[in-house]
């Protein structure tokens, strides 16, 4: 199993976590966050803005799910053509196990 | 050396403390998030919650097409909930006992939205108190 972190601009969560339901990936865990990227923030008049707000979206997968989410979330979280900088990232951890608690068992 | 991420209800951030500690796990890191979990699928349970929920806004004040769509959204699995996320160091030999504690603190009678434990390898910790690595780091 995997955990796909990914970052996104706050004003596509909605539309990513719909597609995502969409292609089957239901469960989510959202959080707002503030951050950076290689760009070092946004330089506007003067003013360096190093904390800009995004959201993190966290889903557990299955490994042989992982293209298709990637492929979601890509699609979705892109703005313009090409993409542009600020649109977020992804990244996959590996999971060792998991548990439901409601289920009171193990598995996704 | 493992990192267990817990999703767990608001309300239970307080049995879930306690529990850590008297598992002997003093140290953690939670944060607010939003989420959502697999949508339940059995239609008498759906019912059920959907009457329970109806019921509360019953009030002339409230418009029923607008309570009805609310209540739906509660149920379909497209809203968000918000739930307490837990971030805990553990060594490996420690794991199965904290699942444990956080599992029976955490289970209701509402067979769904009790959270999610995720386990993870991570691959080192430093204290910055004191610059240990390692097992060492964690408690």
């Amino acid at each position: 199993m995997l955990l796909i972190r990914a970052i996104v601009r706050p004003e596509k969560k909605d539309e990513v976590l719909s597609q995502l339901t969409k292609a089957g990936f239901p469960a989510a865990t959202v959080v707002d966050v503030v951050g950076r990227g290689k760009q070092k923030g946004i330089r506007m008049g003067g003013v360096l803005y190093d904390e800009i707000p995004k959201i993190l979206i966290m889903v557990a997968i299955h490994d042989e799910e992982r293209e298709n989410i990637i492929d979601v979330i890509l699609k979705t979280a892109r703005t313009g053509e090409d993409g542009t900088f600020g649109d977020g990232k992804i990244f996959i951890t590996p999971l060792e196990e998991v548990y439901t608690i409601s289920r009171g068992g193990r598995g996704l | 050396m493992k990192e267990i991420m817990a999703v767990v209800r608001m309300n239970k951030t307080n049995a879930t403390k306690k529990a850590l500690i008297d598992t002997g796990v003093a140290g953690f890191t939670a944060i607010k998030v939003l989420g959502r979990g697999k949508p339940v699928e059995d239609p008498v349970m759906i019912q059920e919650r959907k009457q329970e929920l109806l019921e509360l806004a019953i009030d002339e004040s409230i418009d029923a097409d607008e309570a009805e769509k609310q209540v739906v959204s509660f149920l379909d699995g497209s809203r968000l909930f918000p739930r307490r996320l837990f971030t805990i160091l553990a060594h490996d030999d420690d794991v199965p006992r904290i699942i444990e504690a956080i599992t029976r603190a955490n289970k209701t009678e509402n067979n769904a939205g009790d959270g999610t434990i995720f386990v993870m390898p991570i691959a080192d910790a430093i204290r910055v108190r004191t610059g240990e690595t390692g097992e060492a780091a964690i408690w």
